[in-house]
């Protein structure tokens, strides 16, 4: 048991130290902050139609746990994600497998660790509760265990099964990828939506009870709660401040306890049961599982016969005679400089397609011809320009990270030109995004749809470059896919400020969505940010 | 042609990987030789570009590269020690990325490629992803890229790692030959990579210069400091508190112990010819705790 708590603290220390630590830590500060917001700041986290609880240990800390529980199971899962691959790329995985440390014991700690991470996060967001609380002055005595038990009863349960999905979704092979990132957001939208009912299943993320004692203390206060509104819980916008009512916390049955402790429990058998399937870093095994093309050579004996040795040349000398040339075919054809922007273009296009299946193909195809079909037009903006601009999102998400991800910035770190390669990397990015939604465009085309053009037009300069700027910033694939989808569910679900393609429409059929004064303001933003990163990498070497 | 004019780079944290060194470069091979953190990369990666110097200057026939690296990355052939490669990509893509990368012309890149897959040896695995090459293959595919548009300057950082040993002879070789008419500089920890090919080794260790000259000059320098002697082996750990053991072979009447003194170690110790391991293992020796026994050595000199 010491072992495995060494081994996890150790793994946390790991991963506490890389920067992104550090701007995890500042995004939950900044949560803290956004759950509790002034008087006349026009947003809510959690109300109760035009009723909010007044800002005591007990209200704060539960709307701060509450909204940690929500945000953090999504961005969370991308954090602790790479549990196990970091193990991998480093090569530490292949020592630990050496070692008589079992499988089990593996899982654990890295299970341990991820809830460690999560876990700093909830105290961050603790801390923050606190300070959060005295700033406000609503209630200046601060109740530890008021401030506390939401953390420990509804937001740590939902961060271990974070924990453990995060380490499932990397166990399965065809999950570890970004696969596994979008489907993780739909689990996420599902459980953060369907998790606040009544009905859910081992009571969902737990709010139910606390939406009860929120209304008994209305009551109480002589405030009719089926009159003041509906439970909401997550970022709204308010026209006028909200009332006050005092909610001093509540008291968890048994039955509510039991509930937390079996999700914890489901956690950890989700987390433990790869044990049985687990490669141990085992390359063959392990290729295998990922992707047989991935194969090396090293391993496959018949690429000693293929491949002919270098021909030598046996010379033999005479002590003291000169060298004699064994390598007399260095390449002596004169080189010349030209224009190679469209190779350069069709370069970084091979490398962000490579690799992507024939069947990702079909699909684009297929979205092309429904698109040319389906009646009304409309159908075709609002349903099926989503569905075409969410399907490269994997490939999408590579831009910007490439580079590093293949260990190729080694070698291009000493070749000319590195603006011209990032605008040819965001040109593939622009061109894979056309090819993607051509369909919707062309019906747009046909159907004399100009502003719906435009939106199309602006909506594709607009996806490379939040990508490539995403990319060069994090150097991973996760923060596009983390931050798109949110944007993309945002706009298919009606949510018109999102809207960037211009899926929605208004009553007069134009698009509702961003202005494309804001779309091409985001697009410069992005680029600029991107070219600047760039540029600072290059100079700090 | 290449100058590094009192270079130093410190890292963050305070670790200070070069330390005011200073080198000219001309047509011809030098080999960087040194141990393990020497700070032979972190002074490769200064002079290819893809660092820049805490402070100094890197001049490209007067042209101050750190200020302005695009004019020596276009005449520039840099294989590093640690590379990747996209592993989706045949070896003929991913040089064809690269030579536009260059901005070699559609012809010249054409025609090169050609040439140096043949010269590497690749042409039969020209279709397969470099994902299926092994360790050599990648090496071999890095040694292309690194002469793709006929560099005047090679850089080359531990370049026959996961070579065998065919390859690396070749590879040595090949490099001898390319530093005919340019600047080739080699790094490397293991002595035999450079002693067959480079005309001009300089030693470097702790992030300093600590002497540079032909591979005669530096054995001249340990010229009667090399001694053998068949000992005991229960003498053996008191022999290395108090001399610098280069070689030990065991034998049925004894150790076999070649080391570094100027005063024999025992009346039966016989004189030997130093190698050049030998005279590295003096100039290194005398930065990490020897200094009274080789304070006889020259002091280091840049060119």
């Amino acid at each position: 048991m010491r072992m495995l708590f060494r081994l996890a603290v150790a793994d946390f220390w790991d991963r506490v130290r890389r920067p992104a630590y550090a701007v995890i830590l500042f995004a939950a500060v900044g949560l803290g902050y956004l759950a509790t917001p002034a008087k006349e700041a026009g947003w809510v986290v959690m109300q109760v139609g035009d009723y909010r609880g007044a800002y005591n240990s007990a209200y704060v800390g539960m709307v701060v746990a509450l909204a940690g529980a929500v945000w953090l199971s999504l961005g969370g899962f991308y954090v602790v994600r790479n549990a196990i691959s970091r193990d991998e790329s480093t090569g530490v995985g292949r020592l630990l497998a050496a070692t008589p440390l079992s499988n089990l014991a593996y899982l654990t700690s890295k299970f341990l660790s991820s809830v460690l991470v999560l876990g700093s996060m909830l105290g961050v967001l603790a801390v923050t509760a606190v300070v959060m609380q005295l700033a406000r002055g609503e209630a200046t005595t601060v109740d530890p265990v008021d401030l506390l038990s939401p953390f420990v009863l509804i937001a740590l349960p939902i961060m271990a099964f974070t924990a453990a999905a995060a380490l499932l979704f990397e166990a399965i092979p065809f999950l570890r990828a970004g696969l596994g990132n979008v489907l993780w957001f739909f689990i996420w939208a599902f459980i953060a939506i369907g998790g606040q009912s009544p009905n859910a299943p081992l009571g969902g993320i737990g709010v139910h009870q606390v939406v009860h004692s929120l209304g008994d203390s209305m009551k109480a206060q002589g405030i009719d709660p089926s009159e003041a509104g509906e439970f909401s819980l997550g970022l709204t916008l308010v026209s006028k401040p909200l009332k006050t009512f005092e909610w001093t916390g509540f008291d968890p049955s048994s039955a509510y306890l039991l509930t937390r402790c079996v999700l914890i429990l489901i956690a950890v058998a989700l987390a433990l049961v790869p044990a049985f399937w687990f490669p141990r870093f085992d390359p063959a095994r392990g290729r295998e599982l990922q992707d047989p093309s991935a194969q090396s050579a090293d391993n496959r004996t018949e690429d000693k016969s293929t491949f002919p040795a270098m021909p030598v040349v046996a010379i033999q000398e005479e002590p003291g005679a000169a060298r004699s040339d064994t390598f007399g075919n260095v390449p002596r054809a004169q080189v010349k400089l030209g224009n190679s922007a469209v190779r350069l273009l069709v370069g970084e296009v091979r490398v962000l397609l490579q690799g992507i299946p024939l069947w990702w193909w079909a699909g684009v195809l297929t979205l092309t011809a429904v698109s040319q079909m389906v009646t009304p037009a409309t159908g075709v903006t609002r349903i099926l320009l989503p569905l075409a601009w969410i399907w490269p999102v994997l490939i999408w998400s590579r831009l910007g990270t490439q580079r590093h991800e293949h260990g190729v910035e080694a070698i291009l770190g000493a070749y000319p030109a590195a603006h011209r390669r990032v605008l040819a990397e965001w040109g593939a990015g622009l061109l894979l995004t056309a090819v993607a939604g051509i369909g919707p465009a062309l019906r747009m085309l046909t159907g004399s749809d100009g502003p719906g053009l435009l939106h199309w037009f602006l909506g594709a300069l607009f996806i490379p470059s939040f990508a490539l700027a995403l990319g060069m910033l994090s150097r991973t694939h996760r923060l596009f896919q983390a931050a798109y989808l949110p944007l993309w569910y945002g706009t298919v679900n009606g949510i018109t400020p999102l809207d960037f393609m211009g899926a929605l429409r208004g009553p007069d059929g134009l698009p509702a969505g961003m202005s494309p004064a804001l779309l091409i303001g985001a697009t410069v933003v992005m680029l600029a940010t991107a070219f600047a990163t760039t540029a600072a990498r290059r100079v700090a070497g | 042609m290449l100058e590094l004019v009192d270079i130093t780079k410190v890292y963050r944290g305070g670790k200070r990987a070069v330390d005011s060194m200073t080198m000219r470069l001309d047509n011809g091979m030098l080999g960087l030789l040194g141990p393990n953190g020497a700070g032979k990369s972190s002074l490769m990666r200064i002079a290819s570009t893809v660092t820049r110097p805490t402070s100094g200057r890197v001049l490209f026939h007067g042209t101050d590269v750190v200020a302005k690296p695009d004019v020596l990355r276009r005449a520039l052939g840099y294989l590093p020690q640690d590379f990747g490669v996209y592993p989706h990509l045949t070896s003929r893509e991913f040089l064809s990325y690269l030579a536009a990368a260059k901005g070699l012309s559609a012809r010249s890149a054409r025609t090169r490629i050609d040439e140096l897959l043949q010269l590497v040896n690749l042409t039969e695995a020209v279709k397969r992803p470099l994902g299926k090459y092994s360790g050599g293959m990648m090496r071999r595919v890095g040694i292309a890229q690194a002469l793709l548009a006929d560099p005047q300057v090679i850089i080359v950082d531990e370049p026959t790692a996961g070579l065998d040993p065919e390859e690396r002879v070749r590879f040595r070789n090949l490099l001898s030959d390319l530093a005919a008419d340019r600047v080739v500089m080699l790094s490397t920890h293991i002595v035999s990579d450079v002693e067959s090919v480079a005309s001009d080794i300089a030693v470097v260790a702790q992030g300093r210069l600590l002497r540079r000259g032909s591979p005669e000059d530096l054995l001249a320098a340990v010229e009667g400091w090399v001694w053998e002697v068949l000992a005991d082996p229960g003498d053996v750990p008191a022999l290395q508190q108090r001399h610098l053991v280069s070689r030990m072979v065991r034998t049925s009447s004894g150790v076999r112990v070649r080391l570094l003194t100027h005063v024999p170690p025992y009346a039966t110790a016989q004189q030997v010819t130093p190698d050049l391991e030998d005279a590295y293992l003096a100039i290194v020796g005398q930065v990490v705790g020897r200094t009274q026994e080789f304070a006889g050595l020259q002091h280091p000199e840049g060119r």
